[in-house]
């Protein structure tokens, strides 16, 4: 479960996105889609000291190889940018609950940006779905060629109208259920906390199946810390929420028990 | 190999390496990366009367050489403790030393905590009561940084339970030793030092407190020296059994403690970087007393030559 990592391949796709390969042989060798990574990068132990964690994009059970695409936003993740093949980074993994396919349901991944790493692993279905891809701009557009090589249909909405449909990302979602009627869909969605609340009520009001992954800032990754929580809903509480750890007992969570505030 | 069995008075552990509240949850996460019986004790995350939900979010912020935390104390309460099955029965099952840290908002609570805990002890070692937390409101460092109330609060408890007590102190005070005499006047069985040290760390983009709670725990490497510093202070200034910890990643940082005067120690944030950061310590320290051909950790102990 935590293996000296060798980088294989570090490379930028454009701006601050990167796709990194790791050879972590137990990670790939059970990843599910959805779960995550906790990677130690480096060993500094000054600007920072604490793992950060990655969603698997993609895994090679073969060759052991486990894909990571990460956007540099810290001085964690900078210095990720900047190492070189070669170098090892203990990795931890694969972490947390991931997405669970419902057998007889077109996957649909509703991301928000690089959101869309986590649920790449779904196009290993035999269902080919759609990928609703929201972002600021173009220029947080990632990943689309490979959900298409994959044979997903990729639609995109950005705040900024500069690629597809100028809004959200659920935007998307009324004209894709009115193309096909009667078809059961699932929804897989991965993003920014506001996208996902946003998304949580418009597929309970259209009584859609979905399937969330909703972190916040970590740091264990194996449940004892309680950093990172989220609320979930808890029937019979006083307050009808609990905070539950997105590490362990998510990322991934249902819809019915995704606490959604008024 | 030397022998790392330590006496604390009304208790003795096979070895001097636990765990830090907090950051060990309750043991069930760990023991999926190895069997946590290999400890010297394994310190529990603090439990009150009732289930807390603890502090908003965000509650960590990284700074340079540690980590900010405002947990705020989420709990599952005591009932769930002892009867839920990922907590004490499950702690039972692996055979490990238990210590249950407790806490309350009153004295009271901190008195109940204790005599819910005294009825059903099977398998608890010791408590370790709770005075320090910077991140709750009420409760807490409240009652660790005033020596009056620290005094109510170890008393009541003394009189709830007849387990070996431990006193966890706050750094967050002008003179440490004055507590830990407080809490050796009371009954006290031992002392744990530190708890985290009260910080801030501000996003100057957004001009806002990075965590929620606006203030948080410093703890990690960057806290280290000043908790070596308080451990000296204290362990000659009381009779009782000094349990050190702050900032221990690796070996080297626990044998530090062990000169200063510290009984056992514990793995606090290290266990966050590196889930076996404890039973890696545990080797260590028996590398390094075989090097230095001590049969005892009790050689160590103590023993920073000052003359």
């Amino acid at each position: 479960m935590s293996q000296t990592g060798e980088i294989l391949s570090n490379v930028n796709l454009k701006g601050d996105y990167y796709s990194i390969e790791f050879y972590a042989p137990e990670t790939a060798a059970s990843a599910q889609p959805g779960q995550f990574v906790h990677v130690k990068i480096g060993d500094d132990r000054g600007d920072w000291i604490l793992r950060r964690p990655f969603s698997i994009c993609n895994t090679d059970p073969e060759k052991g190889i486990v894909n990571v695409v990460y956007k540099v936003v810290g001085k964690g993740t900078a210095a990720l940018a900047k190492t070189a093949p070669g170098v090892c980074c203990d990795v931890m993994g694969p972490l947390g609950n991931g997405f669970v396919p419902v057998p007889g349901t077109i996957p649909v991944a509703v991301c928000g940006g690089y959101g869309a790493a986590a649920t790449f692993m779904l196009t290993r279905q035999k269902e080919k779905g759609v990928l609703l891809l929201g972002a600021r701009s173009t220029a947080d557009i990632i990943l689309t060629e490979r959900y298409e090589a994959a044979g997903f249909d990729v639609r995109l909405a950005t705040n900024d109208g500069s690629a597809g449909t100028k809004g959200f990302v659920t935007d998307l979602i009324p004209q894709l259920l009115a193309e096909n009627p009667g078809k059961k869909y699932c929804f897989y969605a991965c993003g920014p906390h506001p996208m996902l609340m946003a998304l949580a009520r418009q597929l309970r009001s259209l009584g859609e199946m979905g399937q969330l992954s909703i972190d916040h800032r970590m740091c264990c990754g194996v449940g004892s810390c309680f950093a990172c929580v989220v609320k979930v809903n808890a029937p019979g509480t006083a307050d009808g929420w609990r905070y539950a750890r997105s590490c362990s007992e998510g990322p991934v969570f249902n819809l019915e028990d995704v606490y959604v505030e008024e | 190999m030397a022998d790392l069995a330590v006496d604390l008075g009304k208790f003795q552990l096979k070895n001097p390496v636990m765990t830090a509240s907090g950051t060990f949850g309750y043991g069930f996460e760990y023991n999926k990366y190895y069997d946590i019986s290999q400890l010297g004790a394994v310190v529990v995350k603090g439990i009150r009367m009732t289930p807390s939900h603890g502090n908003p979010t965000p509650r960590v912020a990284e700074v340079t050489g540690g980590m900010l935390n405002a947990i705020g104390l989420q709990g599952p309460g005591v009932e769930k403790f002892l009867h839920g099955e990922e907590y004490m029965p499950f702690l039972r099952k692996t055979g490990a030393s238990v210590i249950v840290n407790i806490w309350g908002t009153t004295v009271a609570e901190y008195a109940e905590v204790a005599e819910r805990l005294e009825a059903d002890k099977e398998g608890i070692t010791a408590l370790e009561i709770n005075i320090s937390c910077p991140n709750v409101k009420a409760g807490g460092a409240a009652f660790g940084t005033d020596t009056a109330l620290a005094a109510e609060v170890i008393s009541a408890v003394r009189k709830a339970t007849t387990l070996p007590l431990i006193t966890k102190l706050s750094p967050n005070v002008t003179k440490i030793t004055d507590f830990a005499k407080t809490a050796e006047d009371c009954g006290s069985d031992a002392v744990s030092l530190i708890n985290t040290l009260s910080a801030m760390s501000i996003d100057i983009e957004t001009r806002r407190p990075v965590l929620a709670n606006k203030t948080g725990g410093l703890s990690g490497p960057a806290v280290k020296p000043v908790a070596v510093r308080m451990v000296y202070e204290t362990a000659r200034a009381v009779k009782i059994p000094v349990i050190g910890m702050g900032g221990i990643m690796t070996a080297e940082d626990a044998i530090e403690f062990f000169l200063a005067g510290a009984t056992a120690i514990a793995v606090g944030t290290a266990n966050f970087v590196d889930p076996f950061a404890p039973v890696k310590v545990i080797a260590v320290i028996n590398d390094y007393l075989d090097r230095h051909n001590c049969k005892s950790i009790y050689d160590i102990i103590g023993k920073v030559e000052t003359a």
